[in-house]
């Protein structure tokens, strides 16, 4: 551990932390977020990328070429709808009973 | 009473703010069955995630509905009677650490002894609040997402709820952003933003109310879509912060003895330890995030650490303002920095994270609430309302949560005996109250202190200053005593010498101007 705070990088395990919340995840159709991902290839900042807790956007910082979406690991929290200015994000809450679950909160 | 009306009041949300509102009504002599509270959490609860802290005795008020909700309430877990705060950096730790007999009720001091502050997990405290609340007979719905409100004379079919969020087809970029609602007819619009709101809908049905109470926290999608907030669309990134956190469970015996904490018996609530640290873990991650992402040089995160214990868990997170994010840094990467930090890892040492989260908390200050709390026939309360009160010290916003909606209960209830819920009439009554209530006269006496708070230098050499100092005034390696005063020039010029950056933010100059300014916390 000593070593990593010398060099200052830190990665979180995410996948396992997401692994540790309870879902409910709604069909497609129904996905509570939708980007219009080509708006993100003339974006020059990637702020959802960074913003987002759930990793919920991959993009240059995966190596990618295009903005790969996922709802399905969205924690609700609204972070990319306002760390966007492309327009590219259509944010509201899951239909009623989908979406996240806590249970500790 | 006429039941022209579906209910006499319907709730959004059924959080803090939304039950204080539905309890207060029901001891205004609303009936029970005139009320419903409706969230989109199934169960209720579900959605919710505070750090977090409750402060004052507000939930008293409410003792006919609640009981000993400081012993009964799963939510309510630790009575704070034992509160850090400290800086932190890569290295050395730095706590002020206070122990308070009168904080947890014991105390024959001078202060008031009672208990005020509990450690909360929101997901059990909303479940059971949802369970107080149909007991004493209000309605509640859970698993119910309210997709628009309903608005007197107005076809609710006639606009989709998506249109007033969303971007325009063609939108541009940055601040010259267009939004769909513009394109709408501007009748359509007025009357969205302007009309008498008499209900909400869901699923295309129509329910009817006198008055309906937006509590839907944080993520104000109904409050912004339905124009009580300014003309702001999306939240501004300029006020908004993002925790993230894990729930780590230890054990409950483990946490009694590593934090010290008094194991509660049958009159007493456990009691426990609350944390919260000044970060300046960032500056290497920085200074990597903008070799490769040279856009955002020289902004560095300033970020907030939290620490609470639970009856069998502990919380600890990290607050970021979502201003300060440098491309390059994932906010959850900070989280892992600040759980790494050796005094924070000791901590949580052979603990098992059983859950992850994130949510937004309101940072509005004066400067940026609402335009309005109050519409014909609706009222805005708690978090979606911007009430949080932050000073760096600590975030309270779940207290002024429970006051909010219990000034709105109020507010309404004596609307309905008068039989006008025009705007005017509950700014008089609702408004008003918020106005003169202890939540504005903090934000008002504490607004300098935002100021202070967003100063970078509390986020990078600060902490790393008062830290390095201690280290070495509290050190002893069998050298000549040197007084602290010595030491603190001593490594303030080493630190100068060290890293450019500190340069100008080290000056004499801008360290008075920074402890003048701490004056006003």
């Amino acid at each position: 551990m000593s070593e990593s705070i010398k060099l200052g990088l830190f990665t979180y395990d995410i996948k396992n932390g997401l692994g540790l919340i309870g879902y409910n995840v709604d069909e497609h159709e129904h996905a509570h977020i939708i980007v219009e991902t080509s708006k993100c290839n003339d974006c020059s900042h990637m702020m959802c990328v960074w913003g987002c807790p759930a990793q919920c956007y991959n993009f240059r910082d995966q190596g990618l070429k295009e903005m790969k979406f996922q709802y399905e690991d969205c924690v609700e929290c609204g972070t990319c709808y306002i760390m966007c200015d492309q327009g590219a994000v259509s944010w509201n809450h899951p239909r009623g009973g989908f979406g996240i679950t806590y249970s500790q909160g | 009473m006429d039941d022209e009306t579906d209910f006499d009041v319907i709730i959004i949300g059924a959080g803090f703010a939304g039950a204080a509102t539905a309890f207060q009504l029901l001891k205004e002599g609303i009936e029970g069955d005139r009320i419903l509270v409706v969230d989109r959490g199934e169960p209720i609860g579900s959605k919710n995630l505070t750090g977090g802290i409750l402060w004052g005795r507000e939930l008293d008020d409410f003792e006919e509905f609640l009981g000993n909700w400081e012993m009964d309430c799963p939510g309510i877990e630790r009575c704070i009677n034992h509160k850090k705060v400290g800086f932190l950096s890569n290295e050395d730790a730095l706590f002020v650490e206070g122990r308070f007999a009168s904080w947890d009720g014991t105390g024959g001091t001078d202060e008031p002894s009672q208990r005020s502050s509990w450690s909360v997990l929101r997901a059990k405290a909303d479940a059971w609040m949802a369970e107080k609340m149909e007991e004493a007979g209000i309605f509640v719905m859970g698993g119910m997402k309210i997709d628009q409100l309903h608005i007197d004379g107005l076809d609710h079919s006639s606009y989709d709820a998506r249109d007033l969020t969303d971007p325009a087809e063609d939108s541009g970029t940055g601040s010259a952003q267009k939004w769909k609602v513009d394109n709408l007819p501007k009748e359509l619009v007025d009357k969205i933003r302007n009309g008498t709101i008499a209900g909400i809908v869901q699923d295309g049905d129509v329910m009817t109310s006198k008055a309906v109470v937006i509590a839907e926290g944080s993520n104000s999608v109904i409050t912004r879509a339905y124009h009580f907030d300014s003309m702001l669309h999306a939240q501004s990134k300029d006020d908004m912060l993002l925790g993230v956190k894990e729930v780590i469970h230890l054990g409950k015996e483990r946490i009694d003895e590593r934090f010290n904490c008094f194991a509660g018996d049958d009159e007493r609530p456990p009691s426990g330890m609350a944390m919260e640290l000044a970060l300046s873990l960032y500056r290497d991650m920085s200074h990597e995030a903008w070799e490769k992402y040279p856009n955002t040089k020289g902004l560095y995160p300033r970020c907030g650490g939290f620490f609470y214990t639970n009856r069998d868990t502990v919380s600890c997170g990290i607050i970021v303002q979502l201003k300060s994010l440098p491309e390059g840094l994932h906010t959850y990467d900070l989280y892992q920095a600040f759980k790494s930090q050796p005094a924070i890892a000791a901590l949580i040492e052979g603990g098992e994270a059983i859950e992850y989260g994130g949510h937004l908390c309101p940072e509005y200050g004066l400067h940026r609430m609402p335009h309005r709390f109050t519409r014909d026939g609706a009222v805005v309360v708690g978090d979606a309302a911007g009430l949080v009160f932050a000073n760096g010290m600590q975030i309270q916003g779940m207290n002024n949560a429970l006051h909010s909606g219990k000034l709105a209960g109020k507010a309404i209830a004596a609307c309905i005996a008068n039989g006008d819920l025009s705007a005017n009439a509950l700014d008089a009554t609702y408004t008003k109250s918020l106005k003169a209530s202890y939540i504005f006269r903090d934000l008002k006496r504490f607004e300098p202190a935002t100021k202070f708070l967003n100063n970078p230098a509390n986020f990078t050499w600060v902490p790393e200053l008062v830290g390095k100092t201690a280290n070495r005034v509290f050190r002893e390696i069998g050298e000549e005593k040197v007084p602290a005063e010595k030491v603190l020039r001593q490594v303030r010029k080493e630190m100068r010498a060290e890293n450019k950056a500190n340069k100008k933010g080290m000056g004499l100059f801008g360290m008075l101007k920074l402890a003048l300014m701490g004056r006003k916390l």
